[in-house]
């Protein structure tokens, strides 16, 4: 597969008067990893929001492989047709083991929730484990999540949303809190997610990371498009280091 | 999540076959009071795992089970009145007032046992499936759910204290003859009816548990965590709520349909919006979770109220309150987190002691 992904055209949200979201274009195609930087409030978490259905927009479309309309379905909807989002705040089970979370994550019947509650763990556990390798925490399946670190946990919501096997792989400041040997690990792990039938969207504010791993880069400022183009382009622009590198 | 039989419930689960054995074996021989106190406490026990089964799992708080257990209960007393009927051809007062000659045609579904068993299970679930449907849909979560489980039942309670109702206004229905056979009112009878609601706890205490250990379980876990997340995850979290609200509701029902013909009557009183709020208040002093709590509060405090009711009955709210007060400052979650504070007290008291065994 290649093309486009996700696509949004002339799209609009507004919180009241406030539009953090200003007739925003946006194009994010298979194959390839797509950087979303900018100041804060800029709107990329909105942007995100708008994708997987928790914000409505006020005007605008958005269509993933070009022709599916995403705004008529659900999240839930959205989900299973495979936009895999990791939360900017980790959000996992706290209640649960890792084991139990990546369990949860793992849907083996994706069109009958009856059959996904009854399934075998065994049918389960080969997934899981490779996962467990793959974010590093082999060793802690059966800790509860909600005594990991805040960069565990991190790991733990990209294995979550990882073991879905999402084509749009949505990942908001997947290295915020981690250290440089954690973000270099992760720098790695998006790289060998690439693959031709998946799109990568990283949000991130750390420009390092985003330039060893993405194609092309947005810059937003004030919910439009500042800047389009590579990372070293990208530092390189007067104005992306005025509204944001050069604060 | 804990596992089925962890040490608290495998403690419940025995002291509840001891008793239940008791019950078959001497219940005959016991005071009837005595029996019939159990009886009831039960009743209340299984109305607090039903609430407990939503709160302590998925942290959906219901101000309203009242609801489901006075249909429970009002399902159970149309059976009785129209075996009453059968036996004495005596009609209800309530019936003859109405004047129409007889009871409404469609009771005469309630003449069968079996279809009354069915509809204590259906009917309050289906009830449940409505009003939830509907709120779970439009997202109304938190506190604002709780708020509309109270409303309702008040509004039942206001309609069912309409005499044109049909289910004996504020008076209620009450003269049940015999149950499956057994004088109402009598000792045989009241010891069928406390060990078929100890059987009923200790079905809901290990059925639940096992459920609750479950995957389905873990999702409900999950709900109460993050829900969103869940949602995210690719997974429609309203259906998932709602069988586990309308499965609550069904338990509440079958407490309700045992408790009514030990009482030996119903009227709208059990829908007072207080009842319900209490059941939460024993979960919340037993210890929200795992179903373990809800069976040490409801029991405690109701078998402490009855003592009260006889020595001092004016006193009763105040040392609610007061149980409440200490419950919330000294054990957040309930008597369950004895376990581990005994532990950390004697602790700090005695190093060696109440660490963990290897
Ligand atoms: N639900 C909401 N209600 C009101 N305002 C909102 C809401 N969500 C976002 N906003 C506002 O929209 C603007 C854009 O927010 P957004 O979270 O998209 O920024 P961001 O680019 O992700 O910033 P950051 O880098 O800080 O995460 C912010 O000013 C924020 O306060
Ligand atoms: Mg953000």
């Amino acid at each position: 597969m290649s093309g486009s992904a996700i696509a949004v055209a002339g799209l609009t949200v507004a919180f009241g008067n406030f539009v953090a979201l200003n007739n925003l274009t946006f194009e994010a195609c298979y194959g390839q990893v797509h950087g979303v930087i900018g100041p804060n409030g800029a709107g990329k978490t909105t942007l995100l929001d708008v994708l997987t259905g928790k914000s409505a927009p006020r005007q605008g479309s958005v269509h993933l492989d070009g022709t599916i309309d995403l705004g008529r379905m659900t999240e839930v909807q959205r989900a299973l047709a495979g936009i895999g989002r990791k939360f900017q705040k980790p959000s996992v089970f706290e209640a649960l083991t890792i084991a139990e979370n990546l369990d949860l994550a793992l849907r083996v019947h994706r069109n009958s929730l009856l059959r996904e509650v009854l399934a075998r763990r065994a049918d389960k556990d080969a997934a899981i484990d490779r996962l467990l390798q793959t974010v590093g925490l082999a060793d802690r399946r059966d800790t509860l999540a909600g005594v990991l670190s805040h960069g565990q946990k991190q790991w733990l919501e990209i294995g979550m949303v990882l073991v879905q096997d999402p084509k749009v792989l949505l990942l908001d400041e997947p290295v915020a809190g981690m250290s440089d040997e954690e973000t270099a690990h992760t720098a790695s792990l998006v790289q060998s997610l690439r693959s031709p039938d998946r799109s990568i969207i990283v949000v991130e504010h750390d420009m390092d990371f985003v330039e060893q791993v993405a194609d092309t880069v947005t810059v937003l400022h004030e919910g439009a498009t500042l800047f389009e183009g590579s990372m070293a382009a990208a530092r390189a622009d007067h104005r992306v280091i005025e509204v944001y590198i050069g604060r | 999540m804990s596992s089925v039989f962890d040490r608290t419930a495998s403690a419940i689960t025995g002291l509840l076959l001891v008793m239940l054995i008791a019950l078959l074996l001497l219940g005959h021989g016991m005071p009837v009071y005595l029996v019939n106190l159990a009886g009831q406490v039960m009743c209340f026990v299984l109305l607090a795992m039903a609430v407990d089964l939503m709160w302590g799992s998925a942290g959906i708080l219901s101000l309203g089970h009242g609801l489901f257990f006075a249909i429970g209960g009002y399902i159970a007393a149309m059976h009785l009145l129209r075996t009453a009927f059968a036996a004495t051809h005596v009609l209800p007062d309530f019936i003859q007032f109405m004047g129409n000659g007889g009871f409404p045609g469609w009771w005469a579904l309630f003449d069968s046992s079996l279809f009354t068993a069915l509809a204590v299970l259906v009917v309050p679930a289906l009830a449940a499936f409505v009003f939830g449907y509907v709120s779970f849909r439009s997202r109304v979560n938190g506190v604002y759910f709780s708020i509309i489980t109270q409303a309702l039942t008040y509004t039942a309670m206001l309609l069912m204290f309409r005499n044109d109702t049909g289910f004996g206004g504020n008076n209620g229905m009450t003269g049940f003859h015999a149950i499956a056979g057994l004088p109402a009112g009598g000792g045989d009878a009241g010891v069928l009816l406390a060990s078929l609601a100890t059987a009923a706890v200790l079905v809901c205490l290990i059925g639940g548990r096992t459920l609750l250990a479950s995957r389905f379980g873990r999702l409900l876990a999950a709900i109460r965590d993050d829900e969103p997340r869940l949602r995210f995850l690719g997974y429609n979290t309203l259906w998932l709520k709602l069988v586990a609200w309308c499965l609550s509701a069904s338990v509440a029902g079958v407490a309700g349909a045992l408790y009514v013909p030990q009482v030996g009557i119903i009227n709208p009183s059990l829908l007072d919006p207080a009842l319900s709020l209490e059941v939460a208040v024993w979960v919340a002093v037993g210890g929200r979770g795992g179903l373990c709590g809800a069976v040490l509060g409801a029991t405690l405090i109701n078998l402490l109220r009855s003592w009260m009711a006889a020595s001092a009955p004016l006193l009763w709210p105040f040392v609610l309150s007061l149980l409440v007060l200490l419950v919330v400052l000294a054990l957040p979650n309930g008597l369950l987190d004895m376990r581990n504070r005994s532990r950390g007290w004697m602790h700090s008291l005695l190093p060696a002691v109440g660490r963990p065994r290897p």
